[in-house]
């Protein structure tokens, strides 16, 4: 109801490429949290979260990504968001210090 | 007290017509259409009208009349505190009305019946108000003391037999039912304006008909037209289950369709031998979008401002109870100016007149305008005086044109659905002022971590409403979040990344401590290109 969906694109032993979409804010943030926690083994060398079709992101969704950014860092894994350059999630993120914990790439540019 | 022009022996008279012991033997309802004659003729008076308090206590609704019977065959319906009626029922005071104009009176039967002087008087039980009594004069007329003392002293007698209709057990159950399901007040919804009327059939009798309005948690509308095939009491009750079923359901799918398939399996396996028509439209104000879906229900007429109204090319699927069978939802574009009109058969279908007629009647009394409006127009055209012999429900969807620049206020329950509520109709305010989609987005932004402090930090477990107001000033945009909560500081560690959004996406915050809540006030510089 509250539109947000997390899909696996594609996933191999050693990494996986998670697509999300929608607007992400405190009231869907637990899904979002327990979806894209519960894609992501302790095999992986890395992880790739496509963020282009995310169109609102307050900072209840940044607090998951950047818990995610320490976890996985921990567990020297890999992480990469993909946000499109220009776009309102990229100045969120750009603006929130993200870049500490994670490679930010814009990723192909949407038409 | 001055009985100017009224001799004792005459006033003494006056009081036993209205006390008369033969009234005691008279039926309620007989008995109040009695009562406002025996004040027609002391007062020397045209029309007399009783109006009473519905359930939400915030609307009279016209319940008997005398030389104005449209009041009650139209189910007028006046806010109190507006209008004549309305402003009675809010002072507790007699009101006299020399000249009656468009202005001072709001139900336009009064001036269409070409009332000239109005006199009203509440009707009054243990201090609380019951409803309103009023008598109009079709020349002009000075009402005297005297006159406003004769009423007054009608008006007791009128409160008793006006008691004792809403409490007399038999006929007024299923009135009552019917009354108690229907939703007292409709949600208010900036951008879009709602109005609706519900009038029972041949000799009061209430049938299966029924209208309602409600938030879906996604911040959309759903709204319901229905008539459970059947009358008195048993479908008015059985109306209200399915009302019930409908909202229940509606939590859990935006889409019509499915709703109504949902309610049909519903039917079709707890209540066996039911059928009805419902017609469901769900919308999205942000979008000026509306689906609906039809269960074998009259289509809706939709009035748009340079062409006249026209009825909806709706595929109509089964009515719910049938059989199972795949239903369909039609999109409409439904811009500011534009209106949706929903109604049951009651107000269409004549004995021995086609279907066609009664809708062609309908289109040409709906006009764009104010959804209130709307609604007394087309029950003054289509019922007019008659009495109507299957129960009629209506319900206006009217989106006002609004001025682009006028400020949006909204108030929510502090709750994280609200978010994206308030997010989608500040965004929808923001692209009508005209800034540019970046600073829209980034503008949301700040506001949308500014509401979702009040909603994770101003109330405890009790919750609490947030209000928003968003004003477009020349060159800059201005949020004011306010709450009436007890402010506690921030905690978690999350906390300092929503202060950083705020000041990182607009020019100024200000975050201010009331003894009654907290005021943070966002403002954003748009240039003057943008701006406009």
């Amino acid at each position: 109801m509250n539109e947000i969906s997390v899909n696996v694109e594609w996933a191999t032993d050693e990494a996986i490429r998670i697509a999300v979409s929608g607007e992400i804010d405190l009231a869907n943030v637990d899904t979002f949290e327990a979806e894209l926690l519960g894609a992501i083994s302790n095999q992986l060398a890395d992880v790739v979260v496509d963020l282009r079709e995310v169109s609102y992101l307050d900072s209840a969704g940044l607090r998951v990504l950047f818990q995610l950014g320490a976890q996985l860092e921990t567990l020297q894994i890999g992480l990469r968001l993909v946000v499109p350059q220009d776009s309102a999630v990229r100045r969120v993120v750009d603006l929130s210090g993200l870049e500490v914990l994670a490679t930010i790439e814009p990723g192909p540019q949407r038409t | 007290m001055a009985l100017d022009g009224a001799a004792p022996h005459d006033w003494l008279r006056r009081i036993e017509s209205l006390t008369d012991t033969a009234l005691s033997h008279l039926g309620v309802e007989e008995l109040l259409v009695e009562l406002l004659d025996r004040v027609r003729e002391l007062l020397a008076v045209d029309t007399a009208a009783v109006l009473l308090l519905d359930s939400s206590a915030q609307y009279l609704v016209a319940t008997a009349a005398r030389g104005i019977e449209e009041e009650v065959r139209q189910g007028v319906r006046i806010p109190v505190g507006k209008g004549f009626a309305g402003r009675i029922a809010e002072s507790k005071q007699p009101l006299i009305l020399e000249h009656v104009d468009r202005v001072n009176v709001l139900n336009p039967i009064l001036t269409e019946k070409g009332i000239r002087s109005l006199l009203g008087v509440p009707l009054l039980s243990g201090g609380e108000v019951l409803g309103v009594l009023h008598v109009g004069s079709l020349s002009t007329r000075r009402f005297t003391e005297a006159d406003v003392e004769l009423l007054r002293l009608a008006s007791d007698r009128v409160a008793l037999a006006a008691q004792a209709r809403q409490t007399e057990a038999a006929g007024a159950a299923a009135g009552a039912l019917q009354r108690s399901l229907l939703p007292a007040t409709l949600p208010a919804v900036p951008g879009v304006e709602f109005a609706t009327r519900y009038v029972p059939g041949g000799g009061g009798e209430v049938g299966g008909d029924w209208y309602d309005v409600f938030e879906l948690p996604s911040g959309r509308i759903c709204v319901v037209v229905g008539d459970v095939v059947g009358r008195g009491l048993e479908a008015a009750a059985t109306m209200g289950r399915l009302r019930t079923v409908l909202r229940a359901q509606a939590l859990q799918t935006d889409d019509p369709a499915e709703l109504l398939q949902r309610l049909d399996t519903h039917i079709r396996h707890f209540e066996r031998g039911v059928m009805a028509t419902v017609q469901c439209a769900i919308m999205t104000p942000w979008h000026d979008q509306l689906v609906v879906s039809s269960a074998g229900h009259p289509p809706p007429v939709v009035t748009s401002p340079d062409v006249p109204a026209e009825v909806v090319d709706l595929p109509a699927d089964l009515p719910v109870g049938v059989a199972a069978r795949p239903r369909r939802a039609t999109t409409l574009c439904l811009p500011p100016g534009h209106g949706l009109f929903l109604y049951t058969d009651g107000l269409v279908e004549r004995r021995g007149v086609s279907l066609d007629v009664g809708l062609r009647k309908l289109c040409a009394a709906l006009r764009p305008g104010p959804a209130d409006a709307v609604c007394a127009t087309v029950m003054a055209q289509l019922l007019g005086g008659d009495q109507a012999a299957d129960d009629v429900a209506v319900l206006m969807l009217s989106r006002p044109v609004t001025d682009a620049t006028e400020p949006l206020v909204l108030r929510h329950h502090a709750v994280p659905l609200a978010l994206r509520q308030i997010r989608n109709l500040a965004r929808q305010w923001l692209s009508g002022v005209g800034v540019t989609v970046r600073v829209a987005e980034e503008f949301l932004i700040a506001l949308g971590e500014a509401c979702a402090n009040v909603v994770e930090h101003a109330y405890g477990p009790r919750g609490g409403m947030i209000s928003v107001r968003l004003v477009a000033e020349p060159s800059v945009i201005v949020a004011v979040v306010r709450d009436h909560g007890h402010w506690r500081s921030p905690r978690g560690h999350n906390r300092g990344r929503g202060t950083v959004l705020m000041h990182g996406f607009v020019d100024e915050v200000r975050i201010e401590h009331l003894v009654n809540g907290t005021e943070v006030t966002l403002r954003k510089i748009v240039s003057t290109e943008e701006a406009g």
